[in-house]
């Protein structure tokens, strides 16, 4: 190995990275190459002059963070959200299906086109975003006398 | 259970809490708290700040439980949390900074005002003052790996957990990082005599 080899995985090597091969060859390198040593050794004295002491503690942080806590949802919660949904989207369906089915009972002779789809989304968290078909809207616009 | 009872495992304590005994959270916080400010302070230079952040971030984890995978390592969850808060910190910091030139105000925020903030007595030596300013000099990559790695003594992997970086990433940004720090700690603290500055003569 040489110095161009070792220069750049000295630090991996402090931190106790490397492969443990490599390493072995980066420790026989680093006792008979000065220069190298010379790095290796500003390295330890950088790692000794890095340790500072962790702030002050406080004994009051957690009651504090226990204080500031807002209850979980329940698990029951999360299922009656999730049985909310499901409801909204099944009567919005609904609602687009008996839409189309009475206009389709009260002009026969003017047949409308059959409104195909109306799609709902609904956003996980938030309700509301909800597109219709183009076909639903324009049932609405024939409708108008 | 008991404050702490260290034959309890995060996951088991975990499960407690999401079971309805939201009490035994305070395990947890009194686990990580002091390794979570010690992060928090590293990164932002701001003891004070690095405590209301750290407070923050423990109640966003409580919030997140339920979405918790139980994978045994609720260390990196957390402080994945506690990275994410801070960066988002430091960037408002670095915004507040760009707009307030902009309008030719002087500000004196934390990461970019020329004195220290208010230190614990214990944090007083101009060792630590030298380190924190030169921390907070790094690239914020640089310094988020390093801090981990130094402070925390993570290993690259459970690095790569935190950030989502790569092992050769994370290897590159610390030696990055402890090649500036080099040059700025070690020559700055011997008064320009350092061990460093002496060698490359």
């Amino acid at each position: 190995m040489n110095c161009q080899n070792v220069i750049p995985v000295l630090s991996a090597y402090q931190d106790g990275e490397l492969d443990p091969a490599l390493a072995k060859e980066v420790g026989l390198h680093l006792r008979d190459c000065a220069a190298c040593r010379g790095e290796w050794e500003d390295l330890q004295e950088l790692g000794r002059r890095l340790r500072l002491p962790p702030p002050a503690s406080d004994p009051f942080f957690p009651t504090r963070v226990m204080a500031g806590l807002r209850p979980l949802p329940a698990g029951r919660h999360r299922l009656l959200q999730a049985a909310s949904y499901a409801l909204i989207f099944l009567m919005i369906f609904l609602a687009g299906f008996l839409l189309q089915t009475s206009t389709n009972g009260l002009a026969k002779a003017e047949r409308l086109p059959a409104a195909t789809y109306s799609a709902v989304l609904l956003e996980p968290q938030g309700l509301g975003l909800m597109a219709v078909h183009e076909d639903t809207l324009s049932l609405f616009e024939r409708e108008r006398p | 259970m008991e404050m702490d009872d260290p034959k309890l495992s995060d996951d088991e304590v975990v499960t407690a809490v999401l079971n309805g005994r939201s009490q035994d959270y305070e395990i947890l916080v009194r686990r990580y708290s002091g390794k979570l400010i010690h992060f928090v302070t590293r990164m932002t230079a701001d003891p004070d700040e690095a405590r209301s952040i750290a407070q923050e971030a423990f109640l966003k984890i409580f919030q997140n439980l339920p979405y918790y995978r139980r994978e045994n390592n609720f260390s990196a969850f957390i402080f994945k949390v506690a990275k994410n808060m801070t960066l988002n910190w430091l960037n408002r910091q670095k915004r507040t900074v760009f707009f307030s030139r902009l309008l030719g105000r002087e500000l004196n925020q934390a990461p970019f005002r020329q004195d220290l903030p208010r230190l614990s007595p214990q944090d007083r030596s101009e060792r630590e003052k030298l380190v924190t300013s030169s921390l907070r000099r790094l690239p914020e990559e640089q310094r988020l790996a390093l801090v981990l790695k130094v402070y925390l003594e993570f290993s690259y992997k459970q690095i790569g957990e935190v950030t989502g970086w790569s092992v050769p990433k994370i290897e590159t940004l610390i030696s990055r990082a402890k090649g500036r720090l080099k040059k700025t700690i070690l020559l700055q603290e011997s008064g320009g005599e350092s061990v460093y500055h002496a060698r490359k003569k």
